[in-house]
């Protein structure tokens, strides 16, 4: 007997039924009857999914061979959160069988939304299939607090760092096809090589799904949908958890009837039905819905008074910041005077009292669930920092804060030096100011004769008029040929230089380690690094065949073989420059620590 | 920055002063030293308070009289701020001074706050009670003088307050050490030392150079009695945010009876009855000797003791208080049989069920027909009152306030006649059905006039126009001031003083700070405006919605909508809700709202803070005229917006406000539309005026009614509001205004490249190039005089006359 791993409410053809992965198949059934659709795990091939957000929620399941697969939609409430589920659990069969096909030489040709099925060989074992974290739904984000605290480090928990990974080749075409190009298909380099240095993507992508999304602002308030004169309440997982948060007394007489004198859906069918909803109603116009509520023995007992009086039902006794106490002020005189006019008093519309209340205690919520509550001891006294509301900050003088002073060595000499420099003689030597005007006078005496002699020389300024006309052709010829490179040759040219890079990346930074900024992966040691370092250089090395080989194939795609090898020359130049830096590494017995810039 | 104006120096606690600060300063020396009185305006959030405090701390410090400050705000979170401010500028001070005896000198420099004893109170169990009233009666239990002499002759025999106590044994004078005291401070120091922080302001205010508390401390009789009677005539008074003080001062003599209140009153003269009766019989000697004493006059300086006064009368002239009380209220029994009679008189009157509107005058006439009270006994009768609870030595005094509120109606009704009106509403509005009789006793304008109790008022004659004798009399230098009290001649118009100067400054900026935007109808054209017909209109009502929607969508952090009335704003939540509208704004942010409990709101304001601080951002519905709007700062990024829905009109269908108008009218010639257009407007610059702090602040003002464009509203704006709404920013639509918003916060939320310097902000080097400038003018203008009187000196036309003959 298979053990069932889940299941799910989904419609398949339109017809409800359940979805249920189990250890050896992924298969459907219609209500009641066996399963009609059954598919071997080794059969999935591929995953698509509808948005999220979308009006259905649906799956794709490609197969082997078959393309069109099977499509179904997920019908209970939880639906986004089901699928996610049940997307975590075939992504790593997907990939299961990926790994197993790794082998074949040609990649496969992945359609645009397929979600990447590159697949890295992990060697740490396979966490069991459970304990993936579904992506973050907000459902999950909202009631997982605690979620918060967890601080998920990169290769620490593989089950993680492989979604993570996943995730960013995924959102990074260019990085997802070196990715396939160098580890998924060659195998040139490891998983772990390849994010070497890319750390701080994995870093980023984590702390922003850390990163705890707050509940939405809106209040539930279940609405009403009319179909065909029955009036439907929809409601979800969230909206439940909502209603449950904003009025406790529902809470309570779910907690206490549920299971044991009411359903469920009974329970809930009640309630719209009932007084305590319609006191709980969003809306000033529940009285006038009065007369279509009906008794109900069960729920009435949860009634609570309305509060709607001038003072609040749940008293508050905690004192508040001196700068925003309201009710200081009303204490301190007696009151005097006539009272307000009508409009003046407050709280006269006694049915938008409780929305009001309900309003700033939701509010309050909200920031509480985010922030935490405001310790009793912070309200008490006003703290100095406090009295910087007061404070009118730009009639400080900005300039007496202190800068930060310029640490020099040998300052004496630097400014000295400077000095002797500037034409000293020049400088200090008083100026005639007679013989000046002077000498400025015999200048200028024949201007004019000067002026009709000046003749400019015709050639140099032709060869300059020359010089720029050839430029911008040069340049127009350059912007009109520039895309002439047929597709596929460009294509490899592209896949060629994206790997050196990668491997001069990989080189370099065995080489000269980067500062220890990235503190995610423990260091290697200078033996690891030089042995990468000689991995690379053997890749390296072959940069000049392949771009021997791309110039070869240049006269079959009518392309001047001169122009790919100018193309490449500056790969060519880097991959040549780190060889011979090895090479003088190598050769001096010692490696030594790696000189630093 | 130190410098000097005229001759006096002038510590100012910043490096650098805006010239509007600057100029401030100039004619606020130039008001003391005429010793005169001034109405300045100056923009919101230029640091006015600093300013003021900055150029009067040097003022006292430097001249040997050392004038009291008394500085006067509205709120409490206001008066805190002041202290703070002085505070730091206080440290500030001590910091420069340049001699040690100099530095000796600041630091004696004392300044305090005062508020209400239930802001102050540290006793455990009276500092619980949630109301004021119940606060200070618990805390006289504890504290007035019979029951201090009880417990201090036989300890344990009553209770007392330790606090108080401690205070008690410490020498006068010292309650505190020298400096400036917040009131977070004190209470911190009352909770250290044991001592009540209360009890050390009160006691400490005659040794004090500054003291700060709230307009009504000076303004409204039957407190500034208890407060505010020793303060010296050569003070210096300020009142900051006066923009409202008519309101005040009405407020403080105008009082309101309801039948729940004559219902409790009928009860307290029961009790008092009863204890008459009872100490008749166990200590008739006590009752004999209140008897004695009142055949000599109200008044025994020698044993009046200012903090036992539990209540005290509105206002009696001071030879009115020495004579005798007049006979038939003398004895016990007789008053509270008057009383009686006086309460069931007021009973029988709201039994009416139509409109009644008249005069004091007509009142009393009314009154001596059918009950043959005669209006000399009513004046006493606050007073008389407060002398027999004191015998009596009654406890929990919140339980006899509304027989005190009656009192005080009494003594009131019968002391002035005009300026004053009587009106009794059966019912609260127009269509209600159940009468809830209430009687206004409302004064309608000549505020200030009665406001310092112990100023002579001749008894026999009680016009006004000669009884005056304003609080601008009493002290020599007032200074009303605040960011908004456009337009400046109304205010001495109705104060009906003679200011001595009277300036209004415009903000200077380099670049604009803030966005003033007249919406005049939405994107579908439709015309906005919380007109009455209209603005329950769903298009109207929508219209207001997708402005507060589209604002929430591109204005980052806080924004804050006030709405023209409390009914007004419940009833529009009401519908946003409805109509979905506050969904689309809780997705970009937060919303609170102004509730009518004050704590339930201060939480709520909290909230809003730190949404804004935390950057989720909010909304927060408030009202103009409401709690919210006095007192609460949105400057920075608790407000990047500030949108008025519609006109702060006050509610035009009020008898009391329709009463004053006709008063102003007829008294004054103010027109009833001017006067209303003048307090809305000032009330909507009041809101909007709160976003700004500091010129790198930035904030947009919007301005959402029809109304608000027709250039006579506009003018009635303070001019640094009105001199930046451009002719193209007066009359827009919701999209238009919201691309003139986008287009000016991408260029505020730059950097700015251009230097302030010079231009909005001065050095202490610009502050003395304007000096010698002003210096060489009015030099120039002196030699000019001078050249004058010298041509003319020489040959008069008399001469040439002469010479012609």
């Amino acid at each position: 007997m298979p053990t069932t791993v889940l299941t799910a409410k989904t419609s398949y053809k339109k017809i409800p039924g359940s979805l249920e992965l189990n250890d050896t198949h992924l298969q459907w059934s219609q209500d009641g009857k066996g399963p009609s659709v059954r598919i071997a795990h080794s059969e999935v091939a591929g995953l698509f999914s509808s948005k999220e957000g979308a009006a259905q929620v649906r799956l794709k399941v490609a197969l082997v061979g078959d393309d069109t697969g099977h499509t179904f939609a997920f019908t209970s409430p939880k639906a986004s959160n089901e699928r996610e589920k049940f997307k975590a659990e075939l992504t790593v069969i997907m990939s299961r069988n990926r790994a197993a096909s790794v082998a074949a030489a040609r990649a496969p040709v992945t359609p645009a939304a397929t979600p990447p099925v590159t697949k890295p060989v992990v060697a740490a074992p396979r966490p069991p299939l459970l304990s993936q974290t579904p992506s973050g739904s907000r459902a999950v984000s909202v009631s997982a607090s605690e979620q918060r605290n967890v601080t998920i480090i990169p290769g620490n928990d593989p089950a993680t760092d492989v979604r993570l990974r996943k995730t960013i080749l995924m959102s990074d075409p260019e990085l997802g096809a070196l990715h396939r190009e160098l580890v998924a298909m060659s195998g040139q380099l490891t998983e772990a090589e390849f994010w070497e240095g890319r750390e701080h993507l994995l870093l980023s992508l984590a702390a922003s799904e850390n990163q705890a999304k707050g509940k939405p602002g809106q209040m539930v308030d279940p609405r009403p949908e009319t179909v065909d004169g029955d009036t439907k309440y929809v409601m979800t997982p969230q909206m439940i958890h909502g209603i449950f948060d904003e009025y406790p007394v529902v809470a309570k007489a779910h907690r206490e009837n549920v299971p044991s004198k009411l359903s469920e859906s009974e329970f809930w069918t009640r309630y719209f039905k009932s007084k305590l909803y319609h006191q709980h109603r969003a809306s000033i116009r529940s009285t006038a819905a009065q007369h279509v509520v009906q008794d109900d023995p069960i729920l009435d007992k949860y009634l609570e008074k309305i509060d709607d009086d001038l003072e609040p039902r749940r008293q508050r006794n905690e004192h508040v910041e001196l700068f925003v106490d309201l009710g200081a002020t009303l204490e301190d005189h007696v009151e005097t005077g006539n009272e307000k006019d009508v409009t003046m008093i407050a709280g006269r519309q006694r049915g938008a009292l409780p929305l009001i209340r309900k309003f700033n205690e939701h509010s309050e919520r909200l920031l509480n669930s985010a922030l935490g509550e405001i310790s009793a001891p912070k309200r008490q006294k006003l703290n100095d920092e406090d009295y910087g509301q007061i404070d009118l900050d730009d009639l400080h003088d900005s300039e007496s804060s202190s800068g930060i002073v310029l640490e020099m060595q040998d300052r004496q000499r630097y400014f000295e030096g400077g000095i002797s420099n500037s034409a000293p003689e020049a400088a200090q030597k008083p100026l005639d100011v007679k013989t000046l005007i002077r000498h400025a006078k015999v200048n200028i005496d024949n201007w004019q004769t000067n002026l009709t002699q000046l003749k400019i020389e015709k050639q140099a300024g032709d060869t300059a008029l020359l010089s720029m006309t050839k430029n911008v052709a040069a340049r127009l010829d350059v912007k009109s040929r520039k895309n002439d490179l047929p597709d596929a040759l460009f294509r490899q040219m592209t896949i060629c230089q994206t790997a050196t890079n990668e491997f001069l990346r990989q080189f370099w930074s065995s080489m000269y380690p980067p500062a220890a900024e990235v503190q995610v992966v423990a260091v290697a040691t200078p033996a690891q690094r030089a042995a990468k370092a000689a991995k690379m250089i053997g890749y390296l090395s072959k940069t000049q065949e392949k771009v021997d080989a791309l110039v070869y194939m240049g006269p079959q795609h009518n392309v001047d073989p001169t122009r790919i090898e100018i193309a490449m020359k500056p790969v060519l130049n880097a991959a040549r420059r780190a060889i011979e830096f090895h090479q003088t590494k190598t050769t001096n017995t010692k490696p030594g620590p790696p000189p630093r810039g | 920055m130190k410098f000097s104006i005229d001759d006096l120096p002038i510590v100012f606690p910043y490096d650098r002063i805006y010239p509007e600060q600057y100029a401030y300063m100039c004619d606020l020396k130039r008001a003391l030293d005429a010793t005169g009185h001034c109405v300045l305006e100056m923009p919101s959030g230029t640091g006015k308070t600093v300013s003021l405090l900055s150029l009067i701390v040097s003022y006292q410090q430097f001249y040997p009289t050392r004038r009291k400050l008394i500085y006067c705000s509205r709120t409490v979170p206001e008066i805190e701020k002041a202290l703070a401010e002085l505070k730091r500028l206080m440290a500030y001070r001590v910091e420069c001074a340049e001699t040690e005896e100099a530095k000796a000198k600041e630091r004696s420099f004392m300044g305090l706050g005062l508020t209400s004893r239930k802001n102050l109170c540290i006793h455990p169990e009276v500092s619980k009670e949630k109301k004021g009233k119940v606060v200070d009666a618990r805390c006289r239990d504890l504290t007035n003088s019979a029951t201090c002499e009880k417990g201090r002759a036989d300890p344990g025999s009553v209770d007392l307050c330790d606090w108080h106590e401690t205070l008690g044994q410490m020498e006068p004078g010292s309650l505190v050490p020298p400096g400036i005291w917040t009131l977070a401070d004190v209470l911190q120091y009352g909770r250290d030392h044991g001592t009540c922080p209360y009890f050390t302001v009160r006691r400490m205010m005659p040794f004090v150079d500054v003291i700060i508390y709230s307009f009504h401390y000076l303004l409204d009789p039957k407190v500034a009695e208890q407060v505010s009677k020793e303060l010296s005539k050569d003070a210096i008074v300020v009142f900051d945010e006066a923009h409202n003080i008519d309101n005040v001062c009405i407020e403080s003599l105008s009082i309101d009876l309801t039948r729940p209140m004559l219902d409790a009153a009928g009860r307290s003269i029961v009790k008092l009855g009863d204890k008459v009766d009872e100490i008749k019989t166990t200590n008739s000697t006590k009752l004999l000797d209140e008897y004695a004493k009142l055949v000599n006059g109200l008044r025994d300086p020698s044993e009046d003791d200012p903090e036992d006064t539990f209540m005290s009368n509105p206002l009696l002239p001071d030879d009115l208080l020495n004579e005798a009380v007049p006979g038939n209220i003398r004895k016990a029994e007789h008053f509270v049989a008057f009383l009686k009679r006086f309460v069931e008189y007021l009973k029988t009157r709201m039994r009416v069920l139509h409109v009644v509107a008249e005069t004091p005058l007509s009142f009393l006439q009314h009154l001596k027909d059918i009950t043959y009270i005669e209006r000399r006994p009513l004046r006493f009768c606050a007073e008389r009152l407060q002398s027999l609870i004191r015998t009596l030595e009654l406890n929990r005094l919140d339980e006899y306030s509304a027989l005190q509120k009656v009192a005080s109606f009494a003594t009131l009704v019968s002391t002035y006649e005009k300026g004053f009106l009587l009106i009794l509403e059966p019912f609260e509005t127009d269509n209600a059905s159940v009468p809830n009789p209430v009687f206004h006793f409302t004064y309608s304008f000549r505020f200030l006039s009665y406001c310092i109790p112990s100023l002579k008022v001749d008894n026999s004659c009680l016009d006004p126009s000669l009884a005056i004798q304003p609080v601008f009399e009493r002290f020599s230098s007032v200074v009303i001031t605040s960011g908004t009290i456009s337009p400046l001649d109304m205010y001495p118009k109705m104060l009906q003083f003679t200011p001595v100067v009277q300036e209004t400054y415009p903000m200077t900026l380099t670049r604009n700070a803030f966005l003033p935007l007249v919406i005049t109808r939405g994107s579908d054209q439709v015309a906005i405006s919380s007109r009455f017909e209209v603005r329950n209109d769903p298009a109207v009502v929508r219209n207001f919605g997708s402005i507060l929607v589209e604002y929430s969508k591109i204005v980052p952090d806080g924004i804050v909508a006030f709405f023209p009335s409390y009914l007004y704003m419940e009833s529009i939540v009401a519908a946003w809700n409805d109509m979905g509208i506050l969904n689309e704004v809780w997705k970009n942010k937060l919303i609170f709202v102004e509730t009518p409990d004050a704590n339930e709101t201060s939480i709520a304001l909290e909230n809003y803070r730190r949404a804004c601080d935390n950057g989720r951002g909010a909304v927060l519905l408030s009202v103009a005229r409401g709690k919210v709007s006095e007192g609460i700062d949105f400057d920075h990024n608790y407000g990047r917006a500030v949108i008025m829905f519609g006109v702060p009109y006050q509610y035009t269908e009020s008898r009391i406000l329709k009463a004053r108008l006709e008063y102003l009218r007829d008294a004054y010639r103010i027109r009833e539309s001017e006067f209303l257009g003048f307090d809305a407007m000032r009330n909507a610059a009041q809101c909007v005026g709160r976003v700004l702090r500091g010129k790198t602040d930035w904030g947009l003002m919007v301005f959402a009614d029809k109304r608000f464009a027709r250039a006579d509203k506009r003018a009635k704006l303070p001019r640094w509001i009105n001199q930046y709404i451009t002719e193209t920013a007066s009359n827009l639509s919701t999209d238009m205004a919201l691309t003139l918003s986008k287009l000016f916060m991408r260029g505020i939320s730059q950097n700015p490249e251009e230097n302030q310097t010079g231009v909005s902000l001065w050095t202490l080097d610009d502050v003395l190039k304007a000096q010698a400038k002003q210096k060489a003018l009015a030099l120039e203008a002196k030699e000019a005089e001078e050249e004058d009187e010298y041509g003319n000196g020489d040959i008069t036309d008399q001469m040439l006359i002469d010479l012609d003959i």
